[in-house]
């Protein structure tokens, strides 16, 4: 109980943060929008090859994104010297690592909320339901590594050239994993027609649990000096 | 002034000595194991190299390149082999801040990406007349682990570069050393159930090795040469990085004594 009000108590402190300061957020969704106009362009899209192409584009901008999110959750605490601070408090390395991550998967849903709508806008994705719970359940278990590598990466001379070269080859399975269930579901296939044994939503549920296992025993190691 | 190179030295700094007769020996000692150890090494791989080109038979199929495999497979398995160690290794100075398993760590992460490498390469040769270049088979699941294998210990390797000097170094990439790890066998079995063609368990087939005893003999002893090689090198690797550290130390003594002779009476 102690451990999830601290959780809370951190996640909740972000949050307000960004609400107040709106630093991160607005860049964030100009930054989505600035990647699908690039792939546009880029993919040349029309009618045919957009909705083909939307799998890869989403993943692709979900993970930038992802990257930038995360990063700066850690880099800013880090600017302002108040992840020192936080950690002399009573409360467990744990605990805030697991605030923080939650914030800043709540901030990446935040940009999925408007990548998706953009894509069916601009790329003529078609979005269903099962899009967005693939991507819901891909957050969090990208949420909880990217966060650890983000704390790790903070505390080294070249965070912002470290985390991309860290969290993008853990993230592979989610991209392997979530990147076939979009592509499936976004051909207007059910998921439910693939064998149980290799079910994308459970399996990643799966991943989450275990990264999430990890990066909650990792975390004391990360953040303790 | 009293000096490292005294007569009688400091208990706790003996470790540093490098100058008495005594450090000589110990020196000259360590350095015939590791000669003979190199030399067993070299004389391994060479019995290898005629077990694979002069005694294993040609495939029927594929023909000469199919000898691709012996150092190809037992390559990667070197490379799992070294990059157990770095997990090893990072566990130990997680657990007990073993500086021994810190430096086994680093040094195996070299020698384990230089036999990723070598396993890449020799996959690429064998690939090129059989697969040819098809971009859907180059990304299948044991190519694409074996790619995030060497990205997350280049990765590694980074890490001990960018991370403040010394325990938070240690840390940080025990950290990664071990969750990148964790991680391989999901990227493995993720791209296994839905995107893939990498030829099955040859060696460890059920029911026996598909494979003719003299081929399996072949891979054996190639086995136990590249193993013996890569001990060698992570054995020269840690002698190093013992040795970086030693003068790390013997500065930071040296200075500490300089403050000390110079300092209030």
């Amino acid at each position: 109980m102690q451990f999830l009000r601290v959780v809370f108590a951190v996640a909740q402190k972000d949050l307000r943060s960004e609400l107040r300061a709106r630093e991160l957020l607005p860049a964030l969704a100009q930054f989505v929008v600035l990647a699908l106009v690039i792939a546009n362009f880029a993919f040349d899209l029309d009618l045919v090859s957009g909705p083909r192409l939307s799998p890869g584009i989403l993943w692709l901008v979900l993970v930038f994104a992802g990257l930038v999110a995360f990063g700066r959750a850690f880099a800013a605490e880090k600017e302002s010297g108040s992840l020192e601070a936080m950690l002399l408090t009573p409360a467990g390395p744990a605990a805030i690592f697991a605030g923080k991550a939650l914030a800043s998967a709540a901030l990446l849903v935040a940009c999925e909320a408007v990548l998706l709508p953009a894509m069916a806008v601009f790329l003529g994705s078609p979005i269903s339901a099962t899009v967005v719970v693939t991507v819901l359940v891909a957050t969090a278990g990208m949420a909880s590594l990217g966060s650890l590598f983000a704390a790790l990466a903070a505390q080294t001379r070249a965070r912002d050239l470290l985390l991309p070269v860290l969290a993008l080859p853990i993230w592979v399975p989610f991209v392997v994993v979530g990147g076939k269930a979009v592509q499936v579901a976004m051909s207007g296939q059910s998921l439910a027609a693939l064998p149980l044994s290799s079910q994308p939503l459970i399996v990643m549920a799966d991943f989450d649990i275990l990264f999430l296992v990890v990066a909650s025993l990792a975390a004391r190691f990360v953040l303790d000096d | 002034m009293r000096s490292l190179r005294s007569s009688a030295p400091d208990p706790n700094l003996a470790h540093l000595d490098t100058n008495s007769l005594a450090a000589d020996r110990r020196i000259r000692a360590e350095d015939r194991r590791l000669n003979a150890l190199t030399a067993l090494a070299l004389a391994s791989m060479l019995a290898a190299a005629g077990m694979i080109f002069l005694y294993a038979p040609q495939d029927a199929l594929q023909g000469p390149v199919q000898r691709v495999f012996y150092l190809h497979v037992n390559s990667a398995i070197a490379a799992y082999v070294c990059f157990a160690m770095v997990v090893g290794g990072g566990a130990a100075y997680l657990w007990k801040e073993s500086v021994r398993g810190d430096r086994l760590a680093r040094a195996a992460a070299t020698v384990g990406l230089v036999f990723t490498t070598n396993a890449f390469v020799m996959g690429m040769i064998w690939a090129k007349p059989i697969w040819n270049w098809d971009p859907s088979k180059t990304w299948d699941a044991r190519v694409t682990s074996t790619a995030v294998l060497w990205v997350v210990y280049a990765g590694y390797l980074l890490v001990r570069r960018f991370a403040t000097p010394g325990r938070p170094a240690m840390r940080l990439a025990a950290v990664v050393g071990i969750v990148g790890f964790v991680d391989v066998p999901v990227v493995h079995f993720s791209v296994q159930w839905w995107r893939t063609l990498h030829p099955g368990r040859v060696i460890d087939a059920p029911g026996g090795p598909a494979l003719p005893p003299e081929m399996l003999l072949a891979f054996m002893v190639t086995m136990v040469a590249v193993l013996l090689l890569a001990g060698t090198l992570v054995a020269i690797r840690y002698r190093i990085e013992a040795r970086r550290d030693q003068l790390e130390e013997r500065a930071v003594a040296a200075q500490l004594e300089l403050a000390a002779s110079h300092g209030p009476r």
